[in-house]
């Protein structure tokens, strides 16, 4: 308890207070950066965006029409061996035209390194199955599929993995409720489960959960130059709250 | 030359080769007649080339197996060759996509923006 404290003074009130901010790694995202330039220089056909998070993660943005290539180079090329496919998910964003974004996770055991490669697309345009790559994403493209409802071309077994064998809809989908469209119960006269409408006891409740305070200043989107002018002085009053 | 052939390569499935050198030549020679397809300023073609020259200088010098796994440092050796294996493939693969072409399709405007 007493060391703790003589540590707490000796090391002064500014870093102690930022004890919690995360030690940022210029190494890793140099590194990280140049592999992700070195990939677009070979891969300018299929490759539209390249970027490293603040968490020194390294995304690659493809057309959807160079899933198989891109990955089969990620996989086979001896710079990059991504052997391992760890995770394929989609997000569903509907403002986007192209709704769904498909996200595979890469790892690379020789040389220790993951990559995020990310595709589009939107409910009716099929997409490429990655299954003659890894073999690993035969399971996780079913479940895009049962969860989002987006087709993959070429797959060897494309059906529902999650949801009940009658099920109709896509579950993940932003636009289908919480509760679904359908509830089962055991009926006893005709001796099965039924499936009927769903009936909620107390209707939906949604929270509005922001707060009063701005959540991240720094990408505020300044809309027009009055209002800029107005928002500086804004700042400049609660220069208070900023952290020290 | 030491001539002892290691038993096994700890690895399930991995058999020891027990003429690496021959195998590797013959693999270089085959991915580097392949990239010849390829136009001269594809940066596959660049890298792929660079790295393969280098590796196989490596297997012309150097003719004790495990000093070679030492040089090229990615390795035993018969994983060196599942390596090569697989980058011939690549660039046999490569020459039909032709990755270095421009881009295909620029994604719409808003597509990549995070947050929405």
């Amino acid at each position: 308890m007493a060391a703790s404290l003589v540590r707490f003074v000796r090391n002064g009130f500014g870093r102690s207070l930022n004890a919690t901010v995360r030690p940022k790694d210029p190494v890793t995202h140099t590194q990280l950066s140049e592999f992700g330039e070195y990939i677009a220089e070979i891969l300018p056909k299929y490759v539209q965006q390249v970027q490293v998070t603040c968490f020194n993660e390294l995304e690659l943005m493809i057309h959807p029409e160079g899933i198989i290539p891109v990955l089969t180079f990620l996989k086979d090329h001896t710079n990059a061996q991504f052997h391992n496919m760890t995770d394929l998910t989609a997000v569903d964003v509907p403002t986007r035209q192209y709704r769904f974004e498909i996200v595979y996770n890469l790892l690379s055991l020789r040389y220790n390194s993951r990559i995020r490669v990310k595709t589009y697309t939107d409910e009716l345009s099929p997409l490429d199955s990655s299954v003659p790559v890894h073999q690993a994403a035969d399971w996780y493209e079913r479940e895009i599929w049962d969860m989002f409802g987006v087709f993959f071309a070429n797959h060897p077994d494309l059906r529902r993995i999650l949801t009940d064998y009658g099920f109709e809809g896509h579950p993940f989908r932003k636009d289908f409720p919480l509760s679904g469209y359908v509830e089962v119960r055991y009926d006893d006269e005709v001796k099965r489960v039924v499936a009927e409408p769903v009936e909620l006891a107390q209707e939906f409740r949604k929270f509005d959960l922001n707060s009063p305070w701005e959540a991240f200043p720094a990408y505020h989107k300044r809309k027009s130059l009055h209002s800029e002018f107005l928002f500086g002085l804004l700042l400049a009053s609660e220069d208070w709250l900023l952290p020290q | 030359m030491a001539g002892v052939i290691k038993k096994t390569t700890g690895l399930v499935g991995l058999a020891v080769s027990h003429n690496p050198h021959e195998r590797l030549r013959i693999l270089y020679t085959k991915i580097l007649g392949s990239l010849q397809t390829m136009p001269q300023d594809a940066a596959y073609r660049k890298y792929t080339e660079q790295l393969i020259t280098q590796r196989f200088n490596h297997v012309k010098s150097e003719h004790d197996v495990e000093k070679l796994e030492k040089k090229i440092n990615c390795g035993q050796i018969e994983e060196v060759i599942s390596q090569a294996e697989a980058e011939l493939a690549l660039s046999r693969k490569m020459t039909e996509w032709k990755p270095w072409e421009p881009l295909v399709e620029e994604a719409p405007a808003n597509q990549w923006k995070w947050p929405i």
